[in-house]
């Protein structure tokens, strides 16, 4: 009984003693408290109209990797002009759009389907369609819309009856290049599309897919889910960017500037649902192949002598991808290409 | 195009390890309540603390990665479900927070009101604010308060396994990835959660209670059953990684695109190291070191074959999210990635969020009544303080309940 008062009193004398640090401890609590509460006023509604205002994207400061770029923020070029005007710019005539089912379009008759036919044997490989879609699309540097790999495909063989006669011996170059044009293939079963999680990208019915920047929370879902590596983050808008096929130039009626641009005719425009048109009478005299038909997204850009000659395949002996906007210096495959000496 | 690069980077594979670290520790949490494995009810109010303190930091991975993390609204304006594997995720998230705080508020509600009714101060108001100013405690109400709770809890298991398993699908479902696009992706997921969160909570019941609990004593007979149905854990786990294996290294069974992609980086490539050694060899040093019974019922050596599974796990999602991408899609060989030290998608973000997380932790720890001894041995002494025995008597009948 006597050890219980005992430890009544301890409890007693410990907690008088509590009660002084409780109450600097609440004193520093509630200065801690005032501070984050008055962070919180000040913080939330700044955040808030931040938040709101993002679509002006004025986050070019941030980003030192591209800091050249004229464009969306460029006064000469309000919106008034229609630049920045997105619903302008992406679907004029406020055309039915998809996110998913896309099977639906064929149903509601679109008065167009605009489609690509890129003839290899046509393809001289000087890049002005790379060059005439970044200067119409304003592309930040170091990504591309539009690009044309070159591969190398065949060996130089030792032989007694070869044309090219060197101290060392006779040689036969059995060696072709191959120039491929690629772009975003507007596929009708687009899989970057279904997979966005806002509902940001989206299939317009006449043909091209295409990416809302006020919408988009730039997960990258979609470019890690594009098969043709068509898809990139804008540096500058911090937002999915693709192809559009230079839809603000086509609903005018005018082609795509790669289309404008392409020295050798080798890509050809038009509207399938026109059987006048010059691409649905190519589609109907050519075999056409379209690139990775196995992943069952139904391209839209088709190809005349792409024969499967080509692949992503890392080995040398098969071919080489000689020219390529695609290939990261980081990467094994440039390692080989120049040389790990040459790098250091 | 962009160059082929890593678009999804180190907060990206936080993300679904501590998503895991939820499943895991949600599941270990229902045992004695759904599984009737009464053993293992010290461990029912801590592992939901885990769970809360995790999952309110589950959505920041993804959003520390995005570019424009600011319009996380559109997730629920613009919701994109159920075609889009992530516009799913926010939903089955926010329904899992929602079904954590109730079970949380469910779990805390008697304990808080009593500890309010005996604690002076500031303490006691936040107790009763805690409460949300309930303070019934009939029987027939603790009684149905129990019932929900149960009821909860198989609702959250069943969205345990729906939520990390909707993680692997977002791998999954990305055709475009070769290593990806596996139908493994989501049971791999979903044990590989379960195993991560046991070895949670092992790691956690074995220090909380050693340091922080009111006896500072780790029963061993609990941590040697964890362990226990931690093996069978891990036995799924690895005979899922054969299976994957199987599925994706031989040419002679798979598509080549897989075949060469697991070839030139878990064979001969970068991540070798990561797979081998760091996801499949770990997993065998825990199988290995859970099979000893001294082990099993030391909870130090326990704590490191958990710890094992753990960074095993680790490099699990980092060998998915990061090898997936070093495939390149159009160009030639294989992409190089290594982590930032600091800025965007950096370690230095991963170090933060976990950080965070241990912040909330211990703040949760301090605020809720998550020991019951020390809560009943609180209560039995102002009780006597005040003379009050038949407020004593209700009060053990209550925590016994």
């Amino acid at each position: 009984m006597a050890e219980d008062d005992v430890h009544v009193e301890q409890n007693n004398a410990r907690q008088m003693g509590n009660q002084e640090s409780r109450r600097e401890f609440l004193k520093q609590a509630l200065k801690v408290g005032g501070v984050v509460g008055i962070a919180t006023v000040i913080g939330g509604p700044v955040g808030a109209v931040k938040a709101l205002a993002s679509t002006e994207t004025k986050q070019n400061a941030t980003d030192g990797s591209a800091t050249n770029w004229e464009g969306w923020e460029d006064p000469q070029l309000n919106v008034n002009d229609g630049w920045n005007n997105w619903d302008k710019i992406l679907n004029p005539d406020n055309l039915p759009i998809y996110h998913d089912h896309f099977d639906e379009i064929k149903k509601v008759k679109p008065k167009h389907h605009w489609v690509m036919v890129i003839d290899l044997r046509k393809c001289v490989g000087c890049q002005s369609c790379t060059v005439a879609c970044k200067s119409e699309n304003n592309i930040p540097i170091g990504y591309y819309r539009t690009w044309v790999d070159v591969a190398e495909i065949g060996s130089t063989l030792q032989t007694s009856l070869g044309n090219t006669v060197t101290a060392n011996g006779t040689y036969e170059q059995q060696i072709k290049i191959r120039n491929i044009p690629k772009l975003c293939n507007h596929c009708d079963n687009p899989p970057c599309v279904t997979v966005c999680p806002v509902k940001a990208t989206f299939k317009r019915a006449d043909g091209p897919v295409l990416v809302d920047p006020r919408l988009c929370i730039g997960c990258g879902t979609c470019v890690n889910a594009c098969p043709y590596d068509a898809r990139y983050i804008n540096p500058i808008s911090h937002t999915a960017d693709k192809c559009t096929l230079c839809v603000e130039r086509i609903d005018e009626g005018l082609l795509p500037a790669c289309v404008t641009t392409c020295v050798g005719r080798a890509r050809i425009f038009g509207d399938l649902n026109d059987p006048t048109s010059e691409v649905s009478k190519l589609l109907a005299s050519n075999p056409v192949q379209v690139r990775k038909p196995e992943m069952g997204t139904d391209p839209q850009v088709f190809y005349i002598g792409l024969n499967g000659e080509i692949s992503t395949e890392n080995d040398p002996e098969a071919e080489n991808l000689i020219y390529t906007y695609t290939m990261n210096t980081n990467s094994t495959a440039y390692q080989q290409l120049a040389g790990k000496s040459l790098l250091k | 195009m962009g160059l082929e690069q890593v678009y999804w980077t180190l907060p990206i594979v936080a993300y679904p390890f501590i998503s895991g670290l939820i499943a895991g520790s949600f599941i270990v949490g229902s045992l004695s309540k759904i599984f009737g494995q009464k053993q293992y009810e010290p461990l029912a109010k801590l592992s939901l603390l885990v769970t809360l303190a995790f999952i309110l930091f589950a959505p920041v991975g993804p959003l520390a990665d995005s570019r424009q993390p600011s319009r996380w609204w559109e997730l629920y304006t613009r919701a994109h479900i159920p075609e889009a594997p992530m516009g799913l995720f926010t939903i089955i998230w926010t329904t899992y927070v929602i079904v954590v705080i109730a079970e949380i508020y469910l779990a805390f509600r008697a304990p808080l009101h009593q500890l309010s009714e005996v604690t002076p101060g500031w303490k006691g108001r936040l107790y009763h604010w805690l409460t949300l100013g309930s303070t019934g405690m009939s029987e027939m109400r603790l009684r149905r308060e129990h019932k929900w709770l149960v009821i909860l809890a198989g609702f959250g298991i069943f969205l345990a396994f729906a939520f990390h398993g909707y993680i692997g699908f977002i791998f999954g479902a990305i055709k475009a990835r070769p290593l990806w696009h596996n139908a493994l992706m989501m049971p791999m997921f979903i044990t590989s959660a379960i195993l991560s969160g046991i070895a949670l909570m092992i790691i956690v019941y074995s220090i909380v209670f050693r340091y922080f609990s009111f006896h500072r004593k780790v029963d061993s007979a609990l941590v040697d059953g964890l362990m226990k149905i931690m093996i069978w854990v891990l036995l799924v786990d690895l005979f899922l990684d054969v299976v994957d294996i199987l599925n994706s290294a031989p040419v002679a069974y798979t598509d080549q695109a897989t075949a060469s992609g697991f070839a030139e980086i878990f064979l001969h490539g970068p991540l070798t190291g990561a797979y081998w050694i760091g996801q499949l060899g770990l997993l065998v040093v825990a199988l290995t070191l859970a099979l000893f019974r001294g082990i099993r019922t030391s909870p130090l050596w326990a704590s490191v074959a958990s710890f094992a599974a753990l960074i095993s796990i680790w490099f699990m999602r980092y060998n998915t999210v990061i090898g997936g991408q070093l495939q390149p899609k159009v160009s030639q060989g294989v992409v190089l990635y290594s982590p930032a030290l600091f800025g965007r998608g950096s370690m230095q973000i991963v170090f933060g969020l976990f950080m965070f997380i241990l912040f909330v932790f211990s703040l949760l720890l301090m605020v809720f009544p998550w020991d019951d001894e020390a809560t009943k041995h609180r209560l039995f002494h102002s009780t006597q303080l005040t003379n009050h025995g038949e407020q004593n008597r209700s009060t053990n009948k209550i925590l016994e309940h």
